[in-house]
């Protein structure tokens, strides 16, 4: 939905006062006032808890405000670059040389200015975002005679600007907006404001400005990516209704007429791939969908799907069952299924999931849907631990089943638990930060940490970083819990504690806090805990230690520790040595 | 209140948010200090946008007060 500039305006005033600030970098060419006003507003309105302040630099100098940036105290970065950034002869304002004869040497000027700027970025700090657009404006009418051709030259120069996004995409890890994306929202033919360039420096049409803003701030807080999907099977993951053709009359192939549903297979076994949890809830017959579930050309794996419940029972049920196995909230989850009552069905009793029509073989709809998917799970990076996620939620079904079935003694005693505590990982490890910001039973306060603050916090004298990771006889459950403090004369003050609820029930918290009063040889612990809406997990842990709920900040001494501590069976195999920053 | 003069309201609003509806319509690029020219660009968008007009951006300089822009607003509007 188009943002309009009043409304941008009122949005990029909406910041609270006392939030934490926000500050990024805007480095461009132009006259910068109205993108950085949309660009405020998007990234006020994905950010409603903190305070953005969009800084610009001088009028044409993107090279120098980038190389600048680095001595400012900013959380992010964002280039629109455009063509009069490589040379001002690229630009209608500044094309006073146009001839052929000048060629040669702007795209030499431009060559040398994509280095320039590509060195600048990499002098950025690693955990600094930066957003990049490429140039979407027109060149000026300089390279070619016949405006339906492209020049050699002009050729060219497009692929050195491609070869400096490639560059710094895999270099730095900027974020390149998708110029396809942009292309739909916003058409090349309606960017340019001539008039508006040559009076004030503004090249931008508004709706331009504003589909640009949304996508560079899409890049530098993007949304939080689902975590789960939850597909219907007839007419859905497959076309035909399995109980009436039979498990070898359900079908996915081009002749068929049913190539859509091998798409949406792929694109599911995609998903799992990259660790989005895949379950399906289908009103069916068990045995006649476990025997479609094992047919040979099925292009996701049956064991990629997980929960499967089949039965004749409404989908809600079968809906909250997965919930409950995957240990994720509704809000996280994606349903889709062919029939608009069934989608009713589960949106109304579980409220936030994002329920989505699979549209058959009404074809624009299919591939908008394919598209939708795809950017509802889509993330930048995909971790080792992503991968992992699926083995460890059945892993957790196999401990959960195993525990009811022995005394909890006994089974956490026989459960060959390994823990190992990592004092050494660095503030550039993302999958450490990832963990911090999306955890929210087990979280200390609740608060959300961004790379530059993060990597503030392991600078100061005293600073501790344990990151652990946990396996036992039922598999691995990767890195699952962080713990960030700073040692304080003869105690240790932690801000940050989560840990993955897929890690609940083994004591892995306890072993932490022993792990921690020893490592850093304190007699003390402070919390900095807040009560949040979703942290009761971690509440009840703190009540057990000091036998009432916890209201706020707190100390625990080390007596206090061990005199509620369980046993622990854990064999605690690496420790690194307690290293503090600093 | 006739539509075009609270519609201009708004937009003076929307880029003059510490002033009341009074001061704005007695606005002039001399008594209002954050009315420069950053500010005038911007209220030259928004005013645009709003009320789907172009503006003679070689004009800016007559148009230096609410009344000055409304006239002119009143002026082009019906031709839209």
């Amino acid at each position: 939905m188009r943002v309009r500039l009043s409304e941008a305006l009122r949005l990029a005033r909406s910041a609270p006062g006392n939030g934490a600030p926000f500050v990024v970098v805007l480095a461009c060419g132009f006259t910068p006032h109205l993108l950085q006003t949309f660009l405020a507003a998007h990234l006020q309105r994905a950010m409603p808890t903190r305070r953005v302040v969009v800084e610009s630099g001088l009028f044409a100098d993107t090279a120098g405000t980038l190389e600048s940036a680095v001595r400012r105290d900013v959380q992010a970065v964002v280039l629109p670059l455009e063509w009069a950034d490589l040379d001002p002869r690229l630009g209608f304002r500044g094309a006073g040389a146009w001839s052929a004869a000048a060629i040669p040497e702007i795209a030499a000027s431009a060559r040398s200015m994509l280095d320039r700027i590509a060195g600048a970025i990499a002098a950025l700090p690693a955990g600094w975002p930066v957003a990049v657009a490429l140039p979407g404006l027109p060149l000026p009418p300089l390279f070619s005679p016949v405006g339906v051709q492209a020049s050699a030259e002009e050729l060219a120069l497009r692929a050195g600007v491609e070869a400096f996004a490639s560059g710094i995409a895999a270099g730095r890890g900027c974020a390149v907006l998708h110029s396809g994306h942009l292309d739909e929202l916003s058409p090349a033919a309606e960017r340019y404001d001539f008039r508006s360039d040559l009076a004030s420096g503004f090249p931008y049409k508004l709706g331009h400005a504003d589909a640009l803003a949304a996508g560079l701030s899409a890049l530098v807080a993007p949304a939080a990516p689902r975590k789960g999907l939850i597909t219907d099977l007839d007419d859905t993951l497959w076309s035909g209704t399995v109980g009436e053709v039979g498990p070898d009359g359900v079908t996915w192939d081009l002749s068929s007429h049913s190539q859509v549903h091998s798409l949406y297979q792929n694109l599911l076994a995609a998903l799992a791939s990259e660790g989005v949890l895949i379950g399906a809830a289908s009103k069916n017959e068990p045995a006649a969908v476990e025997r479609a579930m094992g047919r040979a050309d099925l292009l996701i794996r049956p064991e990629r799907i997980f929960p499967c419940e089949v039965s004749w029972n409404a989908k809600s049920a079968a809906v909250e069952r997965i919930l409950r196995t995957w240990n994720v909230g509704a809000d996280s989850v994606v349903f889709v299924d062919d029939s608009p009552m069934e989608l009713a069905e589960v949106a109304a009793a579980h409220p936030g999931i994002e329920c989505i029509l699979f549209p058959g073989n009404d074809y624009p709809k299919a591939f908008a849907l394919l598209r939708r998917l795809r950017d509802l799970f889509g993330k930048p990076r995909v971790s080792a631990e992503d991968a992992l996620r699926l083995e460890s939620i059945r892993q957790g079904e196999v401990f959960q089943q195993s525990a009811a079935g022995s005394a909890p003694e006994t089974f956490l005693e026989r459960a060959d638990a390994e823990i190992a505590v990592d004092f050494e990982t660095g503030a550039e490890d993302n999958r450490v930060l990832e963990l911090v910001n999306k955890t929210n039973q087990f979280n200390l306060n609740g608060v959300r940490c961004a790379p530059a603050e993060w990597r503030a916090r392991l600078a100061r004298p005293g600073a501790v970083l344990a990151v652990i990771g946990y396996r036992d006889r039922f598999g691995p459950l990767g890195r699952i819990a962080v713990a960030q403090g700073r040692v304080e004369g003869s105690r240790l003050h932690i801000e940050t504690w989560v840990m993955s609820c897929r890690a609940f029930a083994r004591r892995i918290e306890h072993r932490t806090l022993q792990t921690l009063l020893a490592a850093c040889h304190v007699g003390e612990l402070y919390f900095d805990f807040a009560p949040t809406a979703r942290n009761s997990p971690l509440q009840e842990f703190f009540g057990g230690l000091l036998e009432a709920l916890p209201t706020g900040p707190f100390a625990l001494s080390r007596e206090q520790f061990e005199c509620h501590c369980p046993p622990l069976y854990h064999c605690v195999v690496e420790i690194k040595e307690a290293k503090t920053y600093g | 209140m006739d539509n075009i003069r609270a519609s201009l309201l708004k937009c003076f609003e929307a880029v003059f948010p510490a002033l009341s509806p009074a001061e704005i319509e007695a606005a002039t690029q001399v008594s209002v200090a954050a009315w420069d020219s950053v500010a005038a660009i911007t209220l030259v968008s928004v005013i645009e946008e709003e009320f789907g007009i172009l503006m003679d951006l070689d004009r800016l300089a007559d148009l230096d007060s609410f009344e000055q822009v409304l006239d002119f607003v009143r002026a082009e509007a019906p031709r839209t």
